[in-house]
This record gives C-alpha cells, structure tokens and sequence, in this order.
C-alpha cells in the first residue's frame, strides 16, 4: 500500500480508536455515537472505496464556510450542553470534542487538518483515559498506541515528497530519493509495530517509576454504584429475591493465610435484624459508634464479644476488594475482630455489624480478621431460659402473628429438650419440607410468612430464614436474621472467591448462653449450580476476572506508595515482595528499578561527581541510539521492496570503481553519466574497458532499472573489480 | 522476435540507402517509437527525403510526399470537399495528410496559413473540415525538411509550429569513403524502392505501446528537469524550454532506451537527446549570435548547459 493512503488509513483508524474509548468511557448519546460511527465509515469509504463510492462520499461535502458554520453552531452547542443539557464541563466538552472530530473528517485535505485530527484524538484518548479505569480501557489504549506510531510514522514518511523540489546540486545528486520507497515493506511493518511495543513497554516502566496523581479523577462523577438491597435498616421480606439474578461482582475475597476449602462456602455477613413486624425486619439495634483505631491503623471491634464470655474459635484472614455499593456495610466472615483498610474511620452497631460512615464511591480494598463462635460441648445440654435482660428485650420479639406458627414450631420441637436440638430441628424441617425457587410470592403480601409455612411451601433463603428465627423465637430462644453474601464461586486461577449480587443470603444467627451466636442456614443448598454452561467457557469467564482484578490492583489503585514500596524493596535487594504479582513485575523490571534506585541514591548524595557517573553513561547510551538511528536506513527514508542488500552491494561495487579509477586518472565528472563514462574509460584505457562496462551495466540495471541482480552477477561484478584492481595502467 | 531484434532490423534495413549516418536513422526510429515527428534541418541532397522515404518503406506504412511551395493551399494538406450530383450532397475527399507518414518537403516555403493547417493534425492526430473531425490513420508521423542555407522567400516555422516537432535532426554531409559507398551503387533505381517492408503497421502501434512502459526512475526525472529547469535560467537563452519539451524529452528518452534494447532509461540517453529534442525549442538571445547560425549555436548552448549539470549516481 503506498505511504499516503496508508497515511489516510491509519488517521481514520486513530480517530476511530479514540471514539471508541469515549464511546465506552463516557456513553454518549446514542445519535452522537451514530453520527460519528457513520463518518468514521464514510471517511473509511472515501479512502479505501472505488471512484463511484468516492463522488459519492465526495457528495456530501459542504462548501468551507459551511463547516466554519458548522463549527460556530457546535461551539454555541457547547455552551448550551454545558448550561443546560448535560450541566457538566466535561460531558459537554467531550460532546463537542466528538463534533470537531466529525467535522474534522469530512475536511481531511491538508497536512496540518490531519495534524488537527491526531490532537483531537489525543485529547480524546486522555479524556476517555480520566473518565474511567477499567480494563477495557487497556486493550483500546494499546490499539490506540499502535495506530498512533504508525500515524505519526506514516505522516512523517510522506512529509518529504510534498515539499517542493528545489533542484540544487544536492537533491541531484541525491542518492536516494524517497519517494522511490513510498511503500509499506514488511521491514517498515514490523519496525513500526516494533516501536509502538518499544513504546509500551517504556511506557510501563515510567508507570512503575515516575510518581503520579490520583487515577481516575473524573471517574466519580461516572461510576455508578452497585445497587443492592437487603442492607438497609429495614428490609422487607422478599427484597432480596430481585437481585438474586443479577451476576454482577460485588466483592472478590482472599483468604491469606489458611488456604481454604476451594468448593466451600464461605458466608459474608452484613446486616443483622432483630425485629419482625410481619413484613419486614428492621435494625433497632443500629446505633453506630466509631471503633477505635490502633497504632497501626488497624480498626479493633469487641462489641460482639462483650455480649458473652468469649472462648476463641477458628480465625479466618481475608482480603476484600469491594465494589462501590450504594450502602455503607462492610461485609466479612462472621465475626469481624479487626478491620484495617483505607478509610478515616469505621462504625459498628450493637450486632456487630461494621460500617463506612458513608457508601464508598470506589473500589475499596480492606482486610479482615475474622473469628467465629465455636459451639462449646456445655451448649449441647443447656435448656432455654437462661438468657440475659438484654438478649432477651430484643431477640425474642414476635409479631402478632397467627397462633399456627407457633404450635407449628411446638410440634416440631417438643421431643427435644435442649436449645441446640430444639434448633436443630427446626432447621432440618425447613431443610426438608420446603421448596427452593426464587419464583417466590412477591414482598406485597399480608401474611408472607404464613403463605411461605403453610400454602405455598416455596421460598428463598429470605423464607427460609425468617421462618426458622420466627419458630425459635416462638420456643423461647433467642435469635436473628443475617443478610450477607454467601460466597461460592471459587476463581482458581486467582484463588478467591468471587461475589456477585446473585449470592446475596439470609440466613440465622442462633444465640447459644455460652457460645453465643452460632450461624445456622435453613436454606437448603439447592442454589443452581453456576456450571450449568460449558466449563470451558466459565474458566474463560474465571481467568478474566482474575486480569480484571489484577489491573485493578496494579495498574488503577497502583499509589505512589506502592511506587515507593516497590522502590524500597528492590533496593533492599529483598525477595519477599508483598505478594506473588508484585515478585513477578518486580522481577521483570528489577534493572530499572534498581537504576532508578541507585539514581535517587545519587541524587540524594547530591555529590557532582557521582551525579556525572550516572549522567555520562545515561549520555553514551543515548548517543548509541541516536547513531543507530541514523544509521539504520529505513529511518532515512531509504526502505523499499526494490533496495535489497544486493542492490547496496553493487552500489558499492560501482563506487570503489569509480574511486579506483578516480586514483588512476580517469575522473568521473559529476556531469557524465555512466555509459559515456565508460566510453570514456574504454578510450583512455582499453584493457581495463569490459570490467568497467560490465560493472557498470549493472550498476545502471539495478539503479536505474530497478532490476536486482543475481547473486552470481554480483559475484562476477566483485571478480572483475579485484580484475581492475590488479590492472596496471599504461 | 523481441523488440530489440525487429528495431535493430529496421536501422540495418535503412542503412542500406542512407549511408554512415547510424545515428540519425536510429534517431528517426525514436521518433517513430515516441509517437512524435521529425524535422530534418539540412542543406539540400544529404538524403532527408530519401530517409523518410525508406523509413516508409520499411514499416508497411502509406506514405504521401508534400512539396510545399509557396502557393500551396491548406486543402492541398487537407483534403477538399467535392459536391457529389447523384448523392445532392457534399463529399470529403481526404488530402495528402491521411497518410501514415507524410514528408513535408521545404516545409518552410509555404505561407504560414498552410504551415498551420498542419497544426491540428499533428498535435492532435485529427482533421477538423467543415465542422467535422476525422481521425487520421495510426502510427501518424510527419517528417518535415527544410533548409537552412537559404533565406530568400521562406517563412520560418513560428515558435509554436516548431515546438510541436519532437526533434530536430541535422544530417549532415557522409564521409568520403561512405559517399563512395553511394556512388558507387547502381543508380537505376532510387534505393529506398529496394527496401522491404519489416514492419506492419499494427506492430508500430505496438512497439509505441511499449515505450509506455518503460521505466523512468524518479531522479531521472529529477535530472530532466534540472536540464529544462536550467534553460529557462540561463542567461543565454531568451526563450526556455516549456512543459511540452520536458514531456517530449521524456518521451524520446524512453523511446530511445527501448531501441537501444533497455526497459529503463539511463541519465545517458537523457544527455544524448538534450541538444536534438531542445535545441529547436528554445531562443538564442540576441546579443549571442545571428539568426543564420542558430542552428548549430542552439545546440552547442544546450549541450554546454547539460555538461554543467550532476548527473544522478
């Protein structure tokens, strides 16, 4: 493909990259996106299609002042989205922005309006680049690298033959002139995509190096909360159901130190609610104080403890990457004893529940040491009543429900004696006698309860739960209903769990008087198995979010701080990086960290003469590349499919000729071309004429002709210059 | 058999009548080949009419002799328009001009209105007669000769007439052993009417096709240029060479190049043509010498001019 169109090709491209990453960035109205989509085709038209579809493209054009015009009714437009549409700087800023460009491509006819084109994309790019951090925007950026350098490459490369042509000596005598080379060879295919890698991976080094501001300014104004339901302060029965189908990730869960059980269940808790009302459960309970912080910024709860005597059961570890909710809960393994993460402060209510003091905007990462009650074995035999006033006041409320309810849970229980047996087989009935579907009864009924117990028999875990605290506080032991996640989904590749809205739980918190509260889950684990598709396909799935979260860890949340850390521990020369990711990366750019070390080592010495050992060899290298670029050809310009390696070397044949001969007497004037050249020599030194003849009609076959020659021509060009050489003129 | 061989025939075959001026028959050729016409600037009997004449012979081609005099008429080219009584209409009857090549004999004796007549028909290989256009027969060349010794009673080819002959050739006097050579033959018969046609018409056109395609690399161009671009400065010249003489150069280059066997052209040919293909295009200012001479004097300048410029490596 010849270089200019090539040049039309990749402009198009680029501006079509850059609208694409707004395009997903920013979601712009549905006619702008077509609009531009449209002139994005067309321009592509225009310049791949035949004569018919260019007068047809062509048709379209408006006379000069008509765009000015044009550009003057979107600039007021600007003014108007910015006041009154949109009301935002930014979205109305982008909206013109994507008119410019529109009009941009319909005016692509001079150097500079390409030029005009490649700022507004650029502008584009970075403005798609602030509105979001998510991982699409990787693979668009990179698309967007690589057209950028074959742009700037191309528009670089086409830049000499519209100039115009001052015939001095020099130009003549000019070698090579470009515009003999104004192809793409596969040589300039893969300097140029070798380059937008180069350029790529330099640029992730200055990622990891040079110190930046926060990621994703804008991305507040954009990002939209998860909606979620189920941890408010009131829920009614049956709100969970909704979101039960919504496979959007809330959370993706660590555990750090214990490796766990990779199919099991690991139950996050949320909210806990202690009065029932017939229809919905609300949080009385939910005065918040802020926890004290420690020395080292780690949050320290007790509150679940204070209830009873503590006896220390099992300690889970985790790390939570939550995703931004619209509600201000802080889910984790039942029960929270220390929290640490970066947020100012943290509140928990009297269930032990923690909380933001407001919904978060972002993703937050937070780690969670967890401890759960153990069931003590003097539980077993302990008989109800024996509660504290507390205990009692608030997790033995009943609403004033139908009688049969109660005799229900009498019937069921009246062969045994103790809490933990009564309880125990309450669950097993409703894990037994009951349909799981999430085709359930709608939140609106009068009596949900008593239509999930007694008519349908069909519910969800909201059912399930609701019931068994309904039928124990009916007995006389205190308990209350869990909202959280239950966590099932196991990402091997990353290993932990991933969270979605479609996990979202209830379940029951049983209040044993020496344990305390002990988790129990009526809901029979019938939930639909998630492989349902092919495995291979849900692998996929796994494997993505795994990349997914890793760019969000490594390359949005990446803080100066990890910079630092990252700096520090390599100079420590330490190999217990923080975690796996951070070894690897570590050691792939382990050279330039310890550079970048050592220079700061330098800098902070501040010795002039340290600083000088670091400056001449950073200058040497520097000169190095620059010498190579000069002398790689393909940078002067002097690429085709035509110039080959043999062609140089006949070229070269026929100037040690000419030197020769030069030596022995027989000038070449600037002003003789080569056959009268040869003429001339023939005259002056006939032994000598065929070699010269023979050189020199290759010279002029491969030169002029554009024909390579053969190897063995050139072998028999090189053999009767050694003949010339060895020639001695009369 | 290739090009090369059958262009090579057609120079031997016209040898055998015009004795030891290989270049000027080999330049006739390029002409030929470059689809432009010729004009033969000599004293009287060095053999112009006898080149044209045995370059028709050789290709199969019509040949129709002018003498133009000075009381030579436009329709004498053209051709006249005769009213036919059966058809109540008028008829063409095509002129002297629809031929394949004509030879304009003392081009310059005739008035200027019938030197222009043949204008049209050899820029634009038509005829306009009486509101209507008619194509003259392919390969269309014209050879036209005058002379130069003598002034009385001529009208000079103006400036646009002359840039329209792709070169100009001067033959010149043969030397004494090759005018020997013409004595010496029988002198029955006039030698161009010995000559065998080598060439159909046909394949004119497809030898004309082939200069098409051969290859001019760009800083040859460049050097052309220079050499047009040079003339137009030169302080020597009143008169430049214009776009058609650049085209017309490039033209013969490639035509040149083809008969010399070769499917590119060399900054050589473009050196060899310069002074034939320019130096009728162009006007030698006053202060540099007389009219009479400005032949020779236009070529010396021009070669002069292309020995100064850098050929390109």
């Amino acid at each position: 493909m010849p270089f200019d169109q090539a040049l039309r090709f990749a402009s198009i491209w680029l501006a079509s990259t850059s609208f694409i990453g707004l395009t997903l960035g920013a979601g712009l109205p549905e006619w702008l996106a077509a609009l531009t989509g449209a002139a994005l085709i067309l321009a592509l038209l225009r310049n791949a299609g035949g004569k018919s579809m260019g007068r047809l493209a062509t048709y379209t054009l408006m006379s000069t002042t008509g765009w000015n015009l044009l550009v003057i009714v979107g600039f007021l437009g600007f003014w108007v989205d910015m006041l009154w549409v949109s009301g935002e700087l930014l979205p109305a800023g982008v909206h013109f922005l994507i008119i410019l460009m529109i009009i941009k491509l319909f005016n692509l006819k001079l150097r500079c309006d390409y030029l005009h084109l490649y700022a507004i994309s650029l502008v584009a790019i970075l403005a798609s680049g602030s509105l979001t951090t998510d991982l699409w925007y990787l693979p668009i950026f990179l698309l967007y690298l690589f057209v950028g350098v074959w742009t700037l490459l191309l528009f670089q490369l086409t830049k000499h033959p519209e100039e115009p042509r001052i015939l001095t000596m020099s130009v003549a005598m000019r070698p090579h002139p470009l515009a003999s080379v104004s192809q793409i060879t596969p040589q300039f295919f893969w300097l140029a995509n070798g380059l937008a890698l180069a350029t790529f991976g330099l640029t992730l080094v200055i990622f990891f190096t040079i110190p930046r501001v926060g990621a994703g300014f804008y991305q507040k104004g954009f990002g939209e909360n998860i909606r979620t339901s189920g941890f408010s302060e009131t829920v009614n029965l049956g709100e969970i159901g909704p979101i039960k189908r919504d496979p959007s990730v809330v959370m993706r869960v660590e555990l750090s130190d214990s490796l766990p059980q990779q199919a099991g269940r690991l139950y996050l808790r949320g909210v806990a609610f202690d009065q029932y009302d017939g229809k919905a459960w609300t949080n009385r309970l939910n005065y918040r104080r802020a926890v004290s912080e420690d020395a080292a910024g780690t949050f320290v709860l007790r509150s679940s403890r204070s209830l009873t005597t503590p006896r220390l059961g099992d300690t889970i570890r985790q790390n939570i990457l939550l995703e931004p909710l619209d509600t201000p809960v802080l889910f984790a393994a039942p029960f929270i004893e220390r929290i640490s993460g970066k947020f100012p402060s943290v509140q928990s209510d009297l269930t032990g529940s923690v909380y933001l003091p407001f919904p978060s905007s972002s993703r937050i990462e937070y780690s969670v040491l967890s401890r759960s009650n153990s069931l003590l074995p003097e539980d077993l035999g302990a008989e109800p009543g024996v509660y504290p006033e507390s205990v009692i006041r608030h997790f033995l409320q009943i609403p004033s429900q139908p009688e049969r309810i109660a005799v229900l849970a009498k019937e069921i229980t009246h062969t045994q004696r103790t809490i933990y047996d009564k309880a125990t087989a309450i669950h097993s009935f409703l894990t037994h006698n009951f349909r799981y579907s999430l085709d359930a009864p709608l939140a609106a009924q009068d009596q949900p309860l008593e239509e999930f117990l007694f008519t349908r028999k069909t519910g969800y875990c909201e059912h399930y739960a609701t019931a068994m605290v309904i039928m124990l506080r009916t007995i006389g032991i205190p308990a209350r209903l869990v909202t959280g996640f239950l966590a099932t989904e196991w990402n091997e590749y990353g290993s932990y769990y991933v969270v979605r809205q479609q996990d979202a739980h209830a379940w029951v918190e049983v209040h044993l008087p020496h344990s305390g509260w002990i988790t129990m889950d009526p809901t029979p684990s019938s939930i639909e198995s998630i492989g349902s598709g092919s495995l291979a396909w849900h692998a996929l799935g796994r494997m993505l979010d795994t990349v997914r979260l890793q760019w969000g860890r490594f390359f949005v949340q990446y803080s100066a701080a990890d910079q630092l850390a990252v700096v520090r521990e390599l100079k420590a020369g330490s190999t217990s990086a923080r975690n796996k990711a951070f070894d690897s990366i570590s050691t792939l750019f382990s050279p330039f960290m310890a550079m970048f070390g050592g220079m700061a080592d330098y800098v902070s010495k501040g010795t002039i003469q340290s600083l000088a050992e670091v400056l001449v060899p950073t200058l040497i290298g520097l000169t190095l590349l620059l010498w190579l670029g000069i002398r790689w050809p393909w940078v002067k310009g002097r690429i085709s499919k035509k110039t080959t390696r043999d062609e140089q070397v006949i070229m070269r044949l026929y100037g040690r000729m000419i030197g020769h001969l030069d030596r022995k007497g027989i000038a070449k004037l600037t002003a003789t071309p080569p056959l009268e050249f040869v003429r001339l020599t023939q005259e002056r030194w006939s032994s000598a004429g065929s070699a010269v003849a023979s050189i020199t009609e290759l010279y002029c076959r491969s030169r002029f002709g554009q024909i390579p020659p053969t190897r063995e021509e050139l072998s028999l060009a090189e053999d009767h210059l050694r003949d010339l050489m060895t020639l001695e003129k009369p | 058999m290739n090009p090369t061989g059958i262009i090579q025939a057609i120079q031997d075959n016209i040898a055998r009548v015009i004795k030891g001026k290989p270049q000027v028959i080999e330049m006739s050729i390029v002409a030929l080949l470059a689809r432009g016409h010729l004009l033969l600037e000599d004293v009287p009997g060095v053999g112009k009419t006898t080149l044209a004449h045995s370059l028709a012979r050789s290709l199969d081609c019509s040949f129709k002799r002018i003498q133009f005099t000075s009381d030579l008429l436009p329709s004498d080219i053209v051709g006249v328009s005769i009213f036919n009584r059966q058809k109540q209409a008028f008829e063409f009857m095509p002129g002297p001009i629809f031929a394949n090549i004509v030879l304009a004999d003392e081009i310059n004796r005739t008035t200027p209105k019938t030197q222009s007549s043949l204008l049209e028909a050899m820029s634009e290989a038509q005829i306009s007669f009486d509101n209507k256009t008619y194509p003259l027969n392919q390969p269309f060349m014209v050879i036209a000769t005058q002379n130069p010794a003598e002034y009385h009673g001529t009208f000079p080819l103006p400036e646009s007439q002359l840039d329209r002959f792709l070169m100009r050739l001067r033959i010149g006097y043969p030397s004494p052993e090759e005018e020997k050579k013409v004595l010496d033959r029988p002198q029955l018969l006039h030698p161009a009417e010995e000559l065998q046609p080598l060439l159909a018409t046909h394949d004119v056109l497809l030898l004309q096709e082939q200069v098409d395609h051969v290859l001019m690399e760009e800083s040859i161009t460049d050097y052309l240029l220079a050499i047009v671009q040079r003339t137009r400065q030169s302080d020597l010249l009143s008169l430049g060479v214009s776009t058609r003489g650049a085209l017309a150069l490039s033209r013969a280059a490639k035509a040149l190049s083809l008969v010399r066997g070769r499917t590119y052209c060399l900054p050589d040919d473009i050196k060899e043509l310069a002074p034939i293909v320019l130096s009728h295009r162009i006007m030698v200012a006053r202060a540099q010498g007389l009219r009479q001479r400005s032949c020779e004097r236009a070529e010396r300048i021009i070669q002069d001019l292309v020995d100064s410029i850098p050929v390109p490596v």
